[in-house]
């Protein structure tokens, strides 16, 4: 390893140390020996760079230049913050709202939850339910897939804690809003949550993140779902951070029979923000649909890596992604198929769609199938290119001027993906915020075409 | 030419048929009659060796030979030939070659002599003509984007071509047009003769305005439980197969 | 498949050698490389002083690198020391005798492959002291050759006869810094092919290393570069579709081609080297680095390979499409069965405007066969327009086999389009059943999909190869099912 990769190192041992974790709870064995673990692992595991496979196309130089403090306090922040400014209109749902990585019990709304559903904050959980966080609390997450992952396990600090028993069936969304406020320090915060769905629950979970303006920050979130037989979660999320951010996400889900996941992965906002989902199937007859969109425009870097493992048979998977690249904007998308020996009657399909509308933009993908059973249907594509000249051209004949038609085309291009989205409040938000992004990326790019 | 006694076919532990007794003569042609369900598909698959279909009882003499111990190939060399409800694609399988492949594999059998690339497109040309199908199709890959008539006038071809002893055809009117309809059962009146047997496996009666049938089955629950000439077709197109069902109630 | 595992492999333990060179007396190096060692080497070869600095260069880089380990291939460490650098063929009387004592099963591929009886020989190593019609063939074929202007004679001779070409062109393609296995064949490459077209030259026939058979032991180290001056043509086949022994298990081969203004270069490989018995003992391993520069504008280089020997295949032929309008293509099929792993596909690189390549890669698991397909295709700022498509299938047969796709993809210019498709099917028992009620057997059945499965890519082959190829993909894949 060379130096510059152990002052990198450096860089975590740092970060590790300087989170003040103050947890209210007694004792946690459980929870003591997780961050044993990963303050071990920070000090062996290898630090990401290009050489890696898994970091090949993403740099992490731009977060290691950053002195991130954490924030034990955003409650003093918050006053001057009006809440309704963040909320989507006519969206009735349970709701958390996390001001920097910690839950803000007076803003949030789930006094009306039906018998068996617990939404609340990790924090409080330690001290309300110890044992089911006991149980299930490490069940997915590899706390020490990287350095980012254990980071997160050691500076546990709070996070979303979901739990639905056993039948239950949430009659209303449960959204997250993550809050991160514009502080004059670059901070960070690690949400560390965990979805319990008991066998036949269902639920739709929502998470948003955004920010009270354009500041420096790292959001290190780690999540860990768990999808316990016939269980359905229909999960969406929105990644719309400043435009310093930084986001990085992972997710871990285990699915058990016939359990049913259905996500749609946003990113549109943050310097840089890497999402990842590993996907495991425990038992036969799981089924997992995913589907994406990402926008980046000047100088982001958004990065998806999916992993989906069959270790079973009789199990479905489609991912759907799909990107609208402008300005010097980079995309990359990392995804993998895995099917292992046996998975027979696996039904695993991975999409990537790019539109590349300018010309310092780059993207880079890379759709996987690692395949060792025959009797399967597994399929990847991939595919890059720009608004066709022939329909730009047809639209203007009907009369629609060419800035117009570009954005059409571009939201026909966006719209398999949010159309996904069931719930109207959601969907009609994700419209409007990616109608105003390109309004000003189509005439950005007229002007300059007009300038050249 | 065909004794089929007391079949009891299970797929998979269920049992499909339950004791099956038919006879089949040179030259006739039968139609085999039934509800969704009652066996017919399976009788077809059975009589053509696919794999899956478990006898737990019973016998099926073919030409005073024991059936069952024969390969799925073997009965195509000695003249059986299934046409397919559902066609199977074969993409990038070219029609021709494939056809070319089949006759004289089933021609070496009879220990007659393989045809050669001229002599085989003269017959498959004329065969062609004969159940109307493209020529086009014939130069494409084994089914594979054909339409569903298309696939099915693919299949008399074969049959046409391979002229079997004994032809099933499974289902083939289903998903035809009248036209088409038509232009299959002239292909397989064209091929009716007194050394060739036929069975007609079909849920309607209209396929047997175009095909006068000899005999009529009517298959339920997986047996024979009615046999007569082909005034019974009307019968049942009349009275519905749950005049059938009421009668053995009865 | 019922021929040549065990039997093969102890006729390789039996340890004879090509035989059908008799007039070059030669030795072998005793085992080991350092720089002592490639100076002998260059030494025997009378080589001029700067392609001796050349090797030594690559020697110390090579030095500094360490054996690639991304691939998805598994295999015992390669102890460089073990190998002889230099063996040139022994005299003939140390193989068999004649092709009675040649183990049958062998004989047998042969016959089903259609290969005549004297190449049966020469395939087999039996010593023969006749001519083969094929190398007098090759004579003549040299005289036309010489009268268009078409150079091609081993590198070797190459270095002596045309040092100017030599030194311009080798190593401009594949620098000897390339990669590991690259760096070790620039030390000590053997010998190999050279091909020079002049410029508006339509090189009058296929060039194959076929009509070369007489310079055996060119392979283990081989080197071939082609240089295609404007408006020429040449197509290359290289290979044979025979299951050739070779007692070398290292194979590390380099190839280079250049294509100026207007020229078209065609390469074909089969590649049946020995794939080990049925625990995948002692079967070659094979790691190759080709590349074409499209350096001219309109110039187009294609690929074609059907590989179905070789325990490990370590293969990426590539095309760097530098000139404006230049196209490149790559087509393969890969067989990986009994405990065969390849690790191959292709290298697409788009610097020009206009650029276009196309991707067509089956790759067939069977048995415990790991097939991986890994591409690159790069779409650089100034590549104005570039088109690439890719379509990536994998026919599986059994369920002990692997299928395993990598592609990389990277795009910097919006005006650039690509578009990727990669399925995954197996002979289902649908088909076979359909088949077989049509009279044909589970075999035929099998090689008739197989066939269809790869036809793209063996639409690409000289007509009388492609009827070979298709011939050794059914004996390589008999037995395969069931």
């Amino acid at each position: 390893m060379s130096a510059g990769n152990e002052q990198s190192r450096q860089w975590f041992e740092d970060l590790a140390h300087s989170g003040q974790v103050d947890l209210p709870s007694e004792k946690l064995g459980w929870l003591d020996d997780a961050r044993q673990q990963a303050r071990q692992a920070i000090n062996t595991l290898p630090v990401p760079y290009r050489k890696q496979e898994e970091w090949r196309y993403t740099s992490i130089d731009g977060l290691l230049k950053q002195n991130f403090q954490p924030v034990n306090d955003p409650f003093t922040a918050l006053q001057s913050v009006d809440l309704e400014d963040w909320l989507l209109p006519e969206m009735d749902c349970y709701r958390l709202v996390f001001a920097n990585g910690r839950c803000v019990p007076h803003l949030s709304e789930t006094s009306e939850l039906p018998d068996g559903v617990r939404v609340g904050s990790l924090r409080a959980a330690l001290t309300t339910d110890p044992d089911l966080l006991a149980t299930w609390f490490g069940q997915t997450a590899n706390h020490s897939q990287h350095l980012f992952t254990a980071l997160n396990t050691v500076l546990i600090n709070d996070g979303v804690f979901i739990h639905v028993d056993s039948n239950v069936k949430l009659d209303k969304p449960i959204e997250v809003l993550y809050l991160s406020l514009a502080l004059e320090d670059a901070v960070v915060a690690h949400p560390r949550n965990l979805v319990v769905m008991e066998p036949g629950s269902e639920a739709t979970l929502i998470e948003r993140f955004v920010s009270t303006g354009q500041s420096v920050y790292f959001n290190n979130n780690l999540s860990e779902i768990i999808l316990n037989e016939s269980a359905t979660l229909i999960h969406h999320r929105v990644q719309d951070e400043s435009s310093q951010a930084y986001h990085l996400s992972n997710l871990f889900l285990s699915q058990q029979k016939q359990s049913r996941y259905r996500g749609t992965a946003l990113a549109l906002g943050g310097a840089w923000a890497r999402t990842e989902y590993k996907v495991k199937f425990l038992d036969e007859e799981a089924e997992c649909r995913l589907n994406g969109l990402y926008t980046v425009g000047e100088k982001q870097l958004t990065d998806f890596h999916l992993d989906i493992d069959h270790a079973k048979p009789h199990c479905a998977s489609e991912e759907n992604f799909r990107g609208i690249l402008y300005g010097k904007g980079r995309a990359v998308f990392d995804g993998r198929i895995l099917v292992a020996k046996d998975a027979q009657k696996s039904d695993a399909h991975l999409h990537n769609a790019n539109l590349m509308l300018t010309r310092n933009a780059e993207v880079d993908t890379k759709p996987q199938l690692e395949i060792y059973a025959d009797d399967v249907k597994c399929s990847h594509g991939t595919s890059v290119g720009q608004l066709e000249p022939e329909q730009i051209y047809y639209m203007r004949a009907r009369g629609i001027e060419t800035a117009m038609a570009q954005k059409m085309l571009c939201l026909g291009f966006a719209d398999e993906i949010i159309d996904t989205i069931e719930i109207e409040p959601l969907r009609q938000h994700v419209h409007e915020r990616l109608h105003n992004a390109l309004d000003r990326v189509v005439s950005e790019q007229l002007q300059a075409e007009e300038v050249a | 030419m065909l004794s089929i006694k007391n079949l009891h076919v299970s797929i998979e532990d269920k049992p499909i048929l339950n004791g099956l007794n038919l006879e089949i003569g040179t030259g006739e042609v039968h139609a085999i009659m039934g509800p969704n369900g009652s066996g017919k598909s399976t009788l077809s698959y059975v009589l053509s060796g696919r794999e899956g279909y478990e006898v737990t009882e019973g016998q099926i003499l073919y030409e005073g030979e024991d059936l069952l111990e024969l390969e799925t190939e073997e009965r195509a060399h000695k003249g059986i030939f299934l046409a397919m409800q559902y066609p199977v694609e074969l993409p990038g399988v070219n029609n021709m070659v494939f056809l070319k492949e089949s006759l004289n594999a089933i021609r070496r059998a009879r220990g007659e002599e393989e045809l050669d690339s001229v002599k085989f497109m003269q017959l498959v040309k004329e065969k062609a003509k004969m159940v109307k199908l493209d020529e086009k199709l014939l130069k494409r890959s084994v089914n594979a984007g054909f339409s569903g008539g298309e696939k099915k006038r693919n299949e008399i071809l074969q049959m046409a071509l391979l002229e079997p002893k004994l032809a099933l055809l499974d289902e083939t009117d289903s998903g035809l047009d009248i036209d088409a309809l038509r232009i299959v059962a002239e292909g397989v009146n064209a091929l009716r003769s007194p050394e060739r047997s036929v069975v007609l496996v079909t849920h309607y009666q209209r396929l047997l305005d175009y095909i006068q049938p000899d005999h009529v089955h009517v298959l339920s629950e997986g047996r024979i439980v009615r046999s007569g000439g082909k005034e019974l077709a009307h019968e049942l197109e009349e009275k519905g197969y749950s005049w059938l069902k009421e009668g053995a109630a009865a | 498949m019922t021929a040549t595992p065990n039997t093969v492999d102890e006729l390789i333990d039996r340890g004879y050698e090509h035989g059908f060179i008799t007039d070059i007396e030669s030795d072998t190096f005793p085992p080991g490389l350092n720089e002592d060692v490639i100076r002998a080497l260059s030494a025997k070869k009378n080589e001029p002083e700067w392609m001796l600095e050349w090797r030594l260069k690559a020697y110390r880089h090579w030095l500094t690198l360490e054996q690639p380990s991304w691939a998805h291939l598994n295999y015992p460490p390669i102890d460089y020391q073990s190998i002889s650098y230099y063996s040139a063929p022994k005299k003939a009387g140390d193989g068999p005798q004649s092709l009675d004592e040649v183990d049958p099963e062998l004989i047998d591929t042969y016959n089903k492959l259609g290969i005549p009886l004297e190449e049966q020989m020469a395939l087999a190593g039996v010593a023969v002291d006749a001519v083969f019609d094929s190398v007098s063939v090759a004579t003549t074929f040299r005289e036309k050759l010489s009268e268009a202007g078409v150079i091609f004679c081993s590198m070797s001779e190459a270095v002596q006869d045309y040092p100017e070409l030599v030194r311009q062109y080798l190593g401009s393609v594949v620098p000897h810094t390339d990669n590991f296995f690259a760096c070790m064949n620039a030390a000590v490459f053997s010998d190999g092919t050279f091909v020079y077209i002049p410029k508006g030259v339509r090189c009058p026939m296929e060039l194959s290393t076929y009509f070369r058979i007489n310079e055996a032991n060119t392979g283990q180290f081989e080197r071939t570069l082609v240089v295609a001056e404007e408006a020429s043509y040449v197509s290359y086949l290289e290979g044979c579709t025979a299951p050739m022994r070779d007692e070398n298990q290292l194979h590390a081969a380099v190839v280079e081609l250049v294509a100026m203004d207007d020229a078209k270069i065609k390469y074909s490989t089969v590649q049946n080297w020995y794939p080990g018995n049925a625990e995948g003992k002692g079967g070659i391993y094979n790691f190759v680095t080709k590349r074409g520069d499209c350096r001219g504008e309109r110039s187009h280089i294609s690929w074609t390979q059907v590989e179905t020997g070789s325990a490990i295949t370590w293969k990426y032929p590539s095309c760097i499409l530098r000139g404006d309008d230049s196209t490149g293509e790559f087509y393969s099929v890969a067989v990986a069965r009994g405990r065969q792993q390849a690790d191959t596909g292709t290298k697409m690189i788009h610097l020009g405007r206009n650029t276009k390549s196309t991707i067509v890669s089956k790759g067939i698991s069977a048995g415990h066969g790991q097939n991986a397909y890994r591409g690159l295709v790069r779409m650089t700022p100034k590549a104005e327009n570039a088109r690439n498509h890719t379509q990536c299938d994998s026919l599986l047969i059994g369920d002990t086999s692997g299928a395993h796709t990598y592609p990389y993809i990277e795009v910097r210019n919006p005006t650039a389009k690509m578009e990727h498709e990669a399925t995954t099917s197996k002979i289902s028992e649908d088909q076979l059943f359909y088949c077989r009620q049509r009279g044909l057997t589970e075999e035929d059945a099998v090689s008739m999909i197989v066939n269809g499965f790869c036809k793209e890519v063996f639409n690409e082959l000289p007509m009388e190869f492609a009827v070979e190829a298709q011939k050794l993909l059914n004996v390589t894949l008999e037995g395969a099912v069931g």
